[in-house]
């Protein structure tokens, strides 16, 4: 059950980059994409700090990327 | 001080506190950049406040982060963190209709807890120092290469790191695959020493239940693509793998051994006077896996954040986080920003609150909270405000509860008038700033 979940999740990723092979936004339509809070971190200091307090108080970790060190706190 | 005054001034910190940093690392800047008039680092900085009621933990972190171009594209990011623990730790053992009394993980010392109170360990008392520096340079036109190393420190840990991403664009610049590798070697050296697994808890003095330092290696991958849907709207899916191999138990969480039918504490070694705590026992190797997706959309200048994270691994437990935010910008130059995160947990199939006494010890078990079956939520606002200089401060504040269940069958005798996972209540605050380059 688990393996399907996340073969249907890759399933999902595939289609999107096909589904979205010929469009797109043109360099010059890239004004609110290039702005601070749309990119896909905006704010790294409060995401390090909101990773390292979820690390150390629940089982899970990651998604989003890696890297900050590690923790003796879990 | 007025703020106005103080920012002239916290300005000047900006380029000190990142040679600070790049002194702290090690790091000697190559020649060439040496030679060149130092362009401004980008740097942001803050405070954080971690408090849990109940004088459990509280964490003053000091977080500093520092940007710099140096050369067309190639950018050197350094990142420091201070954390500053103090408060009580919740030790495993169950509450009690009696007085408990345990021994220090130093063996030298002993506290108490009072009848039907959690079984708090109050000696919890540390300082952690992360530091991280990433390379990032630009390959061809449309690849970036990224490369880095971590390093943290605590009286009792210690970790190093070196990872690797590399991002190609295709579509036009809409889609960015990107694959990153990270590998880890975290040395242990508890305090007292590692306990035999499900050794007994010992008299005062009485070390003999442990062993030397530890260690594990920690391996994570990561794939993920990028994609822009629109002028408006990007998104993000990843996928991660991580395996852990080594000394995964914690050295400081015990179990509580009870009557399987009168739920009261049994007595522990002889001459000891302690009853009969067993240190816990988790396996050596860890597979998690996880699914992130990630949805940012601008409405006319205000931005909603989604995200979705599942997260499986072999222990048994299976987590699902949403994570809500929604910029709302007003003014010339201020935001509000509400968020939600919603998170459940299955506990490990060897999460036990209690073991029982006269029945055959598991092949592991763990009484720790965190790797129990609960149910998270934190909900918290943040206001920023940019500054006539070019920075931005901001502050935000917000509220994480954590409400859990005992394992199943635990409720016997007179635990079943005993509050077997007690919630957890903190508050985040923080305080953030950011330093123009004006």
């Amino acid at each position: 059950m688990k393996e399907l979940n996340i073969r249907r999740g890759l399933a999902a990723v595939g289609a999107l980059v096909l589904l979205n092979g010929c469009a797109g936004v043109q360099p010059w339509d890239r004004d609110v994409l290039a702005r601070p809070e749309m990119q896909i971190v905006s704010d790294p200091v409060e995401a390090a700090a909101d990773d390292h307090i979820y690390f150390s108080k629940e089982a899970s970790s990651g998604g989003k990327g890696f890297g900050g060190g590690g923790c003796g706190c879990n | 001080m007025q703020l106005k005054n103080a920012l002239p001034a916290m300005r000047q910190i900006g380029t000190p506190l990142a040679a600070a940093t790049c002194a702290l690392l090690g790091h000697a800047l190559p020649r060439e950049v040496q030679a060149q008039e130092l362009m401004p680092w980008d740097v942001d900085a803050s405070l954080l406040i971690y408090s849990e009621s109940d004088g459990r933990v509280r964490d003053t972190s000091l977080n500093a982060r520092a940007r710099k171009e140096l050369r067309e594209e190639k950018f050197l990011d350094l990142t420091l963190a201070i954390d500053s623990l103090t408060g009580a730790s919740p030790s495993g053992a169950a509450p009690a209709s009696t007085v408990q009394t345990f021994t220090n993980p130093s063996g030298n010392a002993q506290y108490s807890v009072a009848a039907r109170a959690p079984a708090l360990d109050s000696s919890f008392l540390d300082t952690r120092t992360a530091l991280s520096a990433t390379w990032q340079t630009p390959i061809k036109r449309l690849s970036l290469l990224s490369v880095g190393m971590t390093l943290s420190d605590e009286y009792d840990y210690t970790h190093t790191g070196v990872n690797a991403h590399i991002a190609r664009d295709f579509n036009n610049r809409n889609t960015t695959l990107s694959f990153g590798l990270a590998i880890a070697n975290d040395s242990i050296d508890p305090v007292g020493g590692s306990p035999v697994p499900f050794a007994p808890m010992l008299g005062l003095g009485n070390n003999t239940n442990k062993r030397g330092d530890q260690s594990k290696d920690v391996t994570d991958f990561l794939v993920g693509v990028t994609q822009v849907l629109n002028r408006h709207t990007i998104v993000q899916l990843n996928y991660s793998l991580s395996e852990s191999d080594g000394y995964l138990t914690d050295p400081y969480k015990i179990l509580s051994v009870v009557d399987p039918l009168t739920g009261n504490p049994v007595a522990g070694p002889v001459g000891s006077g302690l009853n009969r705590y067993l240190f816990e026992s988790r396996p050596d190797s860890r597979e998690k896996q996880s699914l992130y997706g990630l949805l940012k959309r601008d409405f006319d200048g205000n931005v909603l954040e989604a995200s979705y994270r599942y997260m499986t691994d072999d222990w048994g437990v299976d987590s699902h986080t949403v994570e809500l935010r929604y910029r709302w910008s007003f003014g010339e130059n201020r935001y509000f920003q509400p968020h939600v995160r919603f998170y459940q947990q299955t506990a490990a199939d060897f999460y036990r609150t209690v073991l029982f006494n006269g029945q055959p010890l598991p092949a592991y078990a763990t009484a720790d909270h965190r790797l129990g079956e609960f149910d998270g939520l934190t909900v918290g606002v943040k206001y920023g405000q940019a500054t006539a200089h070019g920075g931005e401060w901001s502050a935000r504040v917000e509220y994480y509860t954590q409400t859990g269940d005992p394992s199943a069958g635990s409720r016997v005798g007179t635990l079943a008038g005993l509050d077997l996972y007690p919630d957890l209540n903190a508050l985040i605050a923080q305080f953030s700033y950011k330093f123009g380059k004006r």
